[in-house]
């Protein structure tokens, strides 16, 4: 027999091909997603150009409450079962990470969809026209793309099947469902397009560039264990018949790939750049999205493909958390432009993240996933408040432009202080509540390592505190600068984003304990 | 059973082709990094993949192989030498090295990965024994691939339809340009700007065509001696006339 | 010969689309030896594939494939749109995100 010869029907008939048990309801919040996105794109195509934003808001609006009702849904009924095949594994941590996704991304919609600011929104109208010419002149005052809400649409989706993924290869599928997206996303400010499409180029290029470590890492473990479901690898480390190798070069290349998405140092390069340079929504969407994914599918690699090999990863990885939280509040301290900053404080908090995640133990991860949660709501509301303070350039997001704000907007300036008090951790705040149960979690495993990153995370969240001080400092005593920003009036979408994100923020800090038990009864994950 | 489809032991035919191709691929590979034109390193990607794609077919991967030659190297590769032709004359690389010494790092870098990892993956490697796709392939190997991948890979391959979709959408986004009401133009309005005063109806004058110089970027003279930009298209840049081309020449009668 | 072999090549041109990422500026170049990263990958996994004894490695380098497309179509995109107001496609040359 010949290896080209077409087969007979009777030799397609001996495969049995069976589809395997798909459990609806529990694929449901990724599948309305991704049929919403799909109607989105037939809604830019049909509808009248006036209409689209408004139907477009609507749509997505609707689609993300109904994924959270079906997380919710599924929470209650309290499922933990692996579905199609073992791709994709239901248990606590994917439905509180996706509840947080859907909740966040509602949230994050707000600003993506907020026209009152300026004319048109936050996008321009058609990127394909070349920046600077008569024509993009042109279209400066035209209504944004709505092509941006079918693009949020996937990468929520995207999102949501990363942190449910169960093998390497539904994972892999999943980041780049969620990144393209993103990199499309970046490349679309009305305003300084150049310096978006910049942000864009980068993210793209180093984002392609850690996803082929991650293909080859997936490629190494499969040598490894035959296999990419999770469980498969942990099995396979169990029983330990190949050489261990391979596991371990394949672990930190599929590594490399999630510390990028999560920008853990030295993986990070992109963060500021690609922070400063993307429409202000879209980085608050990625500050709390993205951070929630990435870190939700690390912590399923870390506890259930890679429990075994603890020990040997446990020093490398710590490091990497070392290096982060230090990287990430020095360079803070020394930044000028706002974007900037909070793009190296969301460095450092990887790094606080990672701290938990190391902890490897069930406190360690609900801790972590709290974290995320609380971050979440405060970097949104911290980006929403970015794009209240406008010039006419738009948005002015150099630090010597916020002097004196206190005098000009009191309730804007009050807004952004007690987001900074939050993100320097001072009690009261969710910043406190969150740090306090990464740390005690690190601290309860009681081994050296977690106590080694306890002690430079206490230390870095002191020198981190420093610079948000100083925007503090800089809002209510200096001088006005001549040309001050104004503070535009928020529209109602914004006024909401902040709302929520301000609330959240406070009620995590003063009541924390709902969301924590929440977390806790959550935090298992099955294999 | 042949030996596609068997492929558990390396016979001699693929040893052969290993020996062959493998350096050949790598000579490639280096060629594409070191390559100043970026046309060229397009066209050594291209050898590298069609080498891969004999590896997969000889590795008992018929399909994926041509897949790799029909859609990687022909599809894919394609679209990058499409963008770079119409990048065009900014094809080329510069050499100037922005970080100092990043280079040299790079390539030690490179070299110590590439000498711990192959050595490593020898090692391991070498005492394992392959078991071959004979059984898996045994109902024909796009058979078998069908049979996994509208099972357990089922929900991973819906999923790649977001992927498409998203693909698309950025590509319309970032390079359609609707056209605005005011810029479509019917054909009376074309007759009209072209009539209208201060406009010259005719074609454009070719450029000069000298005894010297047949190149269209050389502009015409006019008839009182002076050069006329009309003659040139405006996206070349403007050759000047050396003063031995500009002056009249003598002729015999003289 | 084993067909380990074929993966310490693969472990090669890895390293060479590397180390070409870190050297040239060419926005299209690097993007291409990204490719190189990829197809090495896409290697190791059909290699894997046979010593293995499951398709599952073929599969996933389809998979790797598709990927690949629509990040190709993204890539080149987001850089002709760059290239079409600044008429270079070097890296060094988008500078403007600097602290």
């Amino acid at each position: 027999m010949n290896g080209f010869t077409i087969a007979t029907p009777a030799q397609v008939l001996a495969i049995d091909v069976r589809l395997p048990d798909l459990d609806y309801a529990a694929m449901a919040p990724m599948l309305v997603l991704f049929g919403a996105a799909c109607l989105g794109v037939l809604v830019d195509a049909f509808a009248p150009r006036q209409s689209r934003h408004t139907i477009q808001f609507a749509l997505s609006f609707i689609a993300l409450t109904v994924a959270l009702l079906a997380v919710i849904r599924e929470a209650r009924v309290g499922s933990r079962e692996l579905t199609a095949d073992v791709a994709l594994a239901i248990d606590g941590p994917t439905l509180f990470l996706q509840g947080t996704l859907a909740v966040l991304g509602i949230v994050a919609l707000l600003l993506v969809g907020e026209r009152a600011l300026e004319k048109g929104g936050p996008f321009v109208s058609q990127a394909a026209i070349p920046v600077g010419s008569e024509a993009d002149r042109r279209q400066a005052r035209e209504e944004g793309a709505t092509e941006v809400f079918p693009l949020t649409l996937f990468a929520l989706s995207g999102m949501m099947l990363f942190v449910a993924a169960n093998d390497l290869l539904t994972m892999f599928v999943a980041l780049e469902v969620f990144s393209l997206p993103l990199y499309l996303l970046c490349a679309l400010a009305r305003r300084r397009r150049l310096v978006s499409q910049e942000a864009a180029l980068k993210y793209f290029l180093l984002g392609a560039f850690a996803s082929a470590f991650f293909i080859f890492g997936m490629a190494l473990l499969y040598g490894f264990a035959g296999t990419v479901s999770f469980g498969g690898i942990h099995d396979a480390a169990l029983l330990a018949t190949t050489s261990p190798l391979l596991l371990f070069t394949g672990l930190a290349m599929v590594a490399v790939g999630l510390l990028f998405k999560i920008a853990a140092v030295p993986f990070h390069v992109w963060t500021p750049d690609v922070y400063q340079g993307a429409p202000t929504s879209v980085t608050a969407f990625m500050a709390a999205c993205t951070k929630v994914a990435a870190f939700g599918g690390l912590l399923r690699v870390l506890y259930v493909a890679f429990d075994r090999a603890r020990w040997d990863i446990e020093p490398v990885i710590g490091t990497i958390a070392i290096l982060t939280m230090l990287v990430g509040a020095i360079l803070a301290v020394t930044q000028t432009d706002i974007k900037r900053l909070l793009a190296y404080s969301s460095i450092a908090n990887a790094g606080y993240l990672l701290v938990g995640a190391l902890a490897f133990s069930k406190e360690g991860l609900s801790s972590a996933m709290f974290y995320l949660a609380a971050y979440g709501f405060t970097v949104i509301a911290a980006f929403a408040v970015i794009t209240l303070v406008r010039d006419d350039d738009g948005e002015a997001t150099h630090l010597s432009r916020w002097a004196g704000l206190g005098r000009e907007a009191p309730l804007v300036a009050g807004v952004f202080t007690f987001l900074m008090l939050a993100f320097a951790g001072i009690p009261l705040t969710s910043g406190f509540t969150s740090k306090f149960a990464v740390f005690g979690a690190a601290l309860g495993v009681g081994e050296a390592w977690p106590v080694a990153l306890v002690i430079v995370g206490v230390v870095t969240s002191m020198i981190l505190a420093f610079p948000y001080l100083r925007v503090v400092v800089m809002m209510w005593l200096s001088e006005p600068a001549e040309q001050s920003p104004t503070v535009a009036i928020p529209g109602a979408f914004t006024s909401a984003a902040l709302m929520v994100g301000v609330l959240a923020t406070l009620l995590l800090g003063v009541f924390p304990s709902p969301v924590l038990d929440l977390a806790d009864r959550a935090a298992e994950f099955i294999r | 059973m042949s030996t596609v489809l068997a492929a558990a032991g390396v016979g001699a035919g693929e040893a052969w082709t290993f020996w062959i191709l493998g350096p050949l691929a790598i000579l490639a590979a280096l060629g594409m990094v070191v390559a100043r034109n970026a046309v060229h390193s397009a066209l050594w990607l291209v050898l590298v993949m069609l080498c891969l794609g004999v590896f997969y077919v000889v590795q008992a991967g018929p399909f994926i192989g041509l897949a790799q030659i029909i859609v990687y190297t022909g599809a894919i590769m394609m679209l990058f030498l499409f963008v770079l032709m119409l990048v065009g004359r900014d094809a080329s690389d510069s050499l100037i090295e922005v970080l100092r010494g990043q280079r040299l790092a790079a390539v030690a870098l490179g070299l110590g990965f590439a000498g711990l990892v192959g050595a490593a993956f020898f090692r391991a490697l070498d005492s394992r024994d392959a078991i071959g796709l004979a059984q898996a392939n045994a109902e024909g190997n796009v058979q078998g691939i069908a049979a996994s991948l509208f099972t357990r890979y089922v929900f991973a391959f819906e999923v790649t339809s977001a992927l498409l979709i998203a693909a698309a959408i950025g590509a319309m986004i970032l390079a359609h340009v609707e056209r605005h009401k005011d810029q479509k133009f019917t054909q009376p309005d074309l007759m009209r700007a072209r009539f209208a005063p201060g406009n010259y109806p005719g074609p454009k004058p070719g450029p000069g065509v000298y005894a010297t110089s047949t190149s269209v970027a050389t502009p015409g003279l006019l008839p009182d001696g002076r050069l006329s930009d009309r003659t040139i298209s405006p996206i070349l840049p403007k050759r000047e006339l050396t003063e031995a081309e500009s002056t009249p020449k003598a002729t015999e009668g003289r | 010969m084993e067909p380990g072999y074929y993966v310490v090549l693969a472990a090669v041109l890895f390293t060479i689309g590397a180390v070409g990422v870190l050297i040239r500026r060419n926005a299209i170049v690097l993007f291409m030896c990204i490719e190189l990263m990829l197809n090495a990958g896409n290697l190791a996994l059909v290699t894997f594939s046979r010593i293995n004894g499951t398709l599952d490695g073929q599969i996933m380098a389809f998979f790797v494939m598709v990927v690949a497309a629509a990040e190709v179509v993204i890539g080149l995109a987001i850089i002709m749109s760059i290239f079409r107001t600044r008429r270079s496609a070097s890296v060094d040359d988008a500078n403007l995100l600097k602290y």
